[in-house]
């Protein structure tokens, strides 16, 4: 009898400490997810392999492009979100594949694929090292998501392990939404020229 | 033979048997409840066009299908030629931008193989349809080229497919969306030209 009540008694610390470990072990996917390097609109923020910085944010309910003489303009349910910023390669040529808007809610809002040709867009600029280029990011979100909201900026979302930029953008979000921006097309140092209209 | 090993062998002998009585009850209820599934499937249940249906990863409301000899772009083909054109609207509801809508919708009835995949586009563009933002419904316009020998359907019958999270898939343990069946069948009549209120 004395024997049995020991045995369950070693047995109950040992499924306890089972149950803590299996709730608690991280999964594949947060394992292998980017190394998060944080830091500030308005500044140059460092990763290893590259440097981004962001800069003019911009509201707008349209926005419209050219393309071959035609004016496309592009709508939406929500708002669009316009960042001008600087990108920098720094030990090898490379191409900045993934940006996100993350909301404070959590939802990852990614970079728009509604233009097709935009100059300056930043999956669309070969960044080669030292040479620092101008860059443009849209995203398409609804209004209440974008106070607060984080600009995440990689060189891939598939690469396990990759570093990944946390941009908060805290104070440099504008509050007034204009009806509609124009993106020309510009000179080969600012390959576009926004236009408040 | 000892007496004390001959109560260690019927110990043993006990173990033996209580391990294989509950692997032969595990096997039997797994086998019951295969069966019971096969026997008692789902019911998957039949939506009228217009009405919201929820398959997890994405909120899908069907509104209507016609022929049309012109797609979405405006642009006229070179050579005449008829486009199955049908509208929905899509939320999605997962917590991430996705373009994971390709094999959502599927045409159950006239047989599937008679048309190659369509083309998506989204009516706010008049071109083809990107990515999908969560809390954003589009409307959204599936194409299907209908090549000259194909016979015009005159309805049709939509599967839904569900998709459900897992936080940990059986494989890797990652997070992500996996298909889970169908959430709903959708019938509806397919119409010469456009009917619905415009885009």
């Amino acid at each position: 009898m004395m024997g049995a009540v020991r045995a369950v008694l070693t047995l109950l610390p040992a499924v306890a400490v089972l149950y803590v470990m299996q709730q608690n072990t991280p999964g594949y996917g947060e394992i292998t997810s980017p190394i998060v390097i944080q830091g500030k609109a308005g500044e140059r923020v460092e990763g290893r392999d590259f440097a981004f910085a962001a800069g003019n944010i911009h509201l707008a309910r349209a926005v419209k492009t050219q393309s071959f003489g035609s004016v496309r303009e592009y709508t939406t349910s929500g708002v669009w979100v316009l960042v001008e910023g600087a990108a920098v390669a720094k030990r090898e040529s490379l191409t900045l594949m993934s940006a996100e808007w993350r909301a404070p809610s959590g939802v990852r809002y990614a970079l728009s694929e509604r233009f097709s040709t935009l100059r300056g867009y930043l999956p669309t600029e070969r960044l080669e090292p030292g040479l620092p280029r101008p860059v443009l990011l849209a995203f398409e979100m609804p209004e209440a998501e974008v106070r607060g909201g984080t600009l995440l900026v990689a060189r891939s979302a598939l690469i396990p392990l990759g570093e990944e930029l946390w941009i908060d953008v805290g104070e440099k979000n504008p509050t007034d939404i204009h009806p509609s921006v124009a993106l020309e097309r510009g000179s080969s140092t600012m390959p576009w020229i926004l236009k408040v209209e | 033979m000892s007496i004390r090993q001959r109560s260690r062998l019927r110990r043993r002998l006990f173990a033996l048997l209580a391990a294989g009585l509950g692997g032969i009850a595990a096997a039997a209820i797994s086998f019951a409840m295969a069966v019971y599934d096969a026997a008692t499937p789902n019911q998957v249940p039949v939506v009228a066009p217009g009405e919201p249906v929820d398959t997890g990863r994405w909120v899908v409301t069907i509104h209507e299908a016609y022929l049309s000899p012109i797609p979405p772009t405006g642009t006229k083909p070179f050579e005449p030629d008829t486009f199955l054109v049908l509208e929905f609207d899509l939320d999605n509801r997962s917590a991430a931008t996705s373009n994971a809508f390709h094999e959502l919708i599927s045409i159950e009835k006239p047989s599937p193989a008679a048309l190659p995949g369509p083309t998506y586009y989204l009516a706010r563009d008049k071109w083809i349809a990107s990515a999908i933002n969560p809390n954003m419904p589009e409307r959204l316009i599936a194409v299907w080229e209908l090549s000259s020998g194909t016979p015009v359907p005159q309805s049709l019958q939509l599967k839904l497919r569900r998709e459900i999270y897992k936080q940990r898939d059986n494989l890797y343990g990652s997070p992500g969306w996996f298909e889970d069946g169908a959430a709903a069948m959708v019938e509806l009549a397919v119409t010469q030209g456009r009917k619905g209120a415009p885009l």
